[in-house]
């Protein structure tokens, strides 16, 4: 739905309408609405707005021409605004920017593309104050995410080459995916894991590969059984920035938390990479493997 | 406000379409909707002036001849006016498309959305036959990013408050002189203005809302002023790690080199932040062991006895 509107923001969509229509004679009214991003209403109101515009004299010789009762659009006599508006700042920083991840997930293997974005680049850096300084690495290789949209877009399988930190390992495995979504500051593929026999989330980057394969039934809505999870007692000694971005359940002034996870091998390295920031107070096995992990760690040092 | 709109409109095509300045007098007698009393019209021209410039219209102010009249005059160029990139090539138009499209987060639609819009005006086709199978994205990208960026383009400073490593929120003043995405995560670099140091920060680490703080254009970027010198230097400190084979998957990506032995590989890898290394290397337990250097193997020893003599 189109948001609330300032004055301005409609003026500038009358300015870019002009050169749209220019070069999309015929577009339907309802299709012009959605690439605004507005309603079918709103469009109309302009192209009446637009209809009483032109050149001083305001004679049908200097008004733009508007056709648009049959419900398709066609425009003339708007040659002085038919070019395309300069890109603010703001578009041209941000297009600079993507430029910026296509060039890194291009790389040396295809240099013709990335010297053809370089000169793209030199020519936005015209429309900014100072050159900006940025530097972009993506968290997905982008080869990647094409294939999990396509998977998804048309319910497909793929085989995913994921590194579990849990467990430390690097293991293939069958997934339907149903999304990529994002949490806290990282993204997440959600699927049903073939091996699991259950929904999965996957880090996006701790995703180091992925395969289609072709002609695999999809799930038939598999209820995944619920795997049980498991309650973590835990005492703060000291709730450190990093304590809290690992644990976003303990706070500023959290003395003790309860966590639920799945994985004890995933409770016990968290609390050993806290370095004692975090006790582990129950379930006593986990204490122990805490203890045990640690005494064995600072035995390779004597 | 339609009427406003429409002002707004035709002012723009005026001033497009003559060749020469257009004084205020030729404006309010040629241009459809200025109306009532002189300083009414004065007032009106003043604020679609600024309306227009807000939008990044530029309007030139120039002399008239000197001979006849000394009123200033107002154009605006075509060639400031409009998009510069256009003679493009399909595989280009897509390039660009695609740098647009990789912006998805809420805080960045209405801007890629409209700089998609003026990019499909120009009435080339994509053509993505010479690129791989790709698509880009830049996640996490939020609204405080959106005011960093808006404020690196105007090089307005702006204020936060900011997460520290102990745990404390404190606020910052910054002037962004450019912006990171690693790791997942987004940095601002810039002069910390209390600190007179470049720092960097993590977007996710700022508490609440970026604000502006002063005027725009109040600071320039050095030209010494590089953030590719984030990347490994050759003071960089390097650590020397032993790491059992077949553990450590993610050190070993980011190892510079490896040397595979029998009881322990050897890792060697640069230290960009001692803190996220010291917290890896613990979460391997036994599987790793520090040889150098000294501080980091001394955190990690202290590390392991606070878990062992809470843990006991």
């Amino acid at each position: 739905m189109a948001k609330q509107e300032s004055g301005l923001a409609r003026t500038a969509r009358l300015l870019d309408l002009v050169p749209y229509l220019t070069t999309h004679q015929g577009i339907a009214i309802s299709e012009l609405a959605k690439t605004f991003n507005t309603t079918v209403k709103e469009i109309t109101d302009d192209l009446n707005t637009l209809w009483m515009c032109g050149l001083p004299g305001y004679t049908p010789l200097e008004l733009i021409d508007l056709e648009f009762e049959s419900g398709f659009v066609s425009i003339r006599n708007a040659e002085t605004l038919a070019a395309p508006r300069a890109l603010d700042r703001a578009e041209a920083l941000s297009i600079y920017m993507g430029l910026d991840l296509l060039s890194a997930e291009l790389g040396t293997a295809n240099s013709s593309l990335v010297t053809e974005i370089t000169n793209l680049q030199e020519q936005l850096k015209s429309q900014l104050i100072s050159a900006p300084q940025v530097q972009i690495s993506a968290s997905l290789n982008s080869e990647f995410r094409a294939l999990i949209l396509r998977a998804i877009r048309r319910r497909g399988w793929l085989e995913i080459t994921y590194h579990s930190a849990a467990n430390d390992q690097v293991t293939k495995r069958q997934v339907a995916p149903y999304e990529l979504s994002q949490s806290g500051s990282h993204e997440y593929l959600q699927g049903y894991c073939a091996v699991a026999k259950a929904i999965r989330n996957f880090r996006a980057d701790r995703i180091v590969g992925v395969l289609e394969i072709p002609d695999q039934v999809w799930p038939s809505n598999e209820t995944a059984p619920n795997e049980a999870a498991i309650s973590f007692e835990l005492r703060v000694h000291a709730a450190t920035r990093q304590v809290r971005e690992v644990l976003p359940e303990i706070t500023a002034d959290s003395a003790s938390a309860t966590i639920q996870g799945f994985s004890a091998s995933w409770i016990s390295r968290t609390i050993l990479s806290l370095g004692g920031d975090v006790e582990a107070v129950a379930p006593n096995e986990i204490r122990t493997a805490v203890h045990v992990r640690a005494m064995a760690a600072l035995e390779n040092y004597h | 406000m339609s009427r406003k709109n429409e002002r707004l409109v035709n002012l723009t095509i005026a001033l497009l379409a003559t060749k020469r300045y257009l004084t205020k007098n030729e404006i309010f007698r040629n241009i459809e909707g200025y109306e009532g009393s002189a300083e009414a019209k004065e007032r009106m021209f003043e604020r679609d002036k600024d309306d227009l410039r807000k939008l990044g219209i530029q309007i030139e102010v120039g002399g008239l001849d000197p001979l006849f009249d000394d009123e200033a005059g107002y154009r605006i160029r075509p060639e400031s006016y409009a998009l510069s990139l256009r003679d493009l090539t399909p595989t280009q138009v897509t390039l660009l498309s695609l740098a647009a499209q990789a912006w998805q987060d809420a805080a960045f639609t209405d801007l890629s959305q409209q700089a998609l819009r003026k990019l499909t005006s120009i009435g080339i086709d994509t053509d993505s036959s010479q690129l791989p199978v790709m698509a880009p994205r830049l996640v996490g990208a939020d609204e405080n990013l959106r005011i960093a960026l808006d404020s690196l383009t105007s090089l307005t400073a702006i204020e936060f408050d900011y997460l520290s490593s102990q745990g404390v929120t404190q606020t910052r003043k910054l002037q962004v002189y450019g912006v990171q995405s690693r790791n997942s995560h987004w940095y601002l670099i810039g002069l910390d203005i209390d600190k007179s140091e470049i720092r960097n920060f993590r977007v996710d680490r700022i508490q609440g809302s970026v604000s502006t703080i002063g005027k725009s254009q109040s600071y320039s970027i050095p030209d010494t002023f590089e953030i590719s010198e984030l990347e490994p230097a050759l003071d960089t400190p390097i650590a020397v790690l032993q790491v059992r084979p077949g553990a450590g998957y993610q050190l070993r990506r980011m190892a510079s080199t490896i040397e595979t032995a029998d009881d322990w590989d050897l890792l060697e890898l640069p230290i960009f932040d001692l803190e996220f290394i010291t917290n890896l290397v613990l979460w391997h337990g036994e599987d790793v062991i520090v040889s150098s250097p000294p501080q980091l193997r001394a955190a990690v020893i202290s590390a392991l006895e606070n878990l062992v003599s809470t843990h006991g």
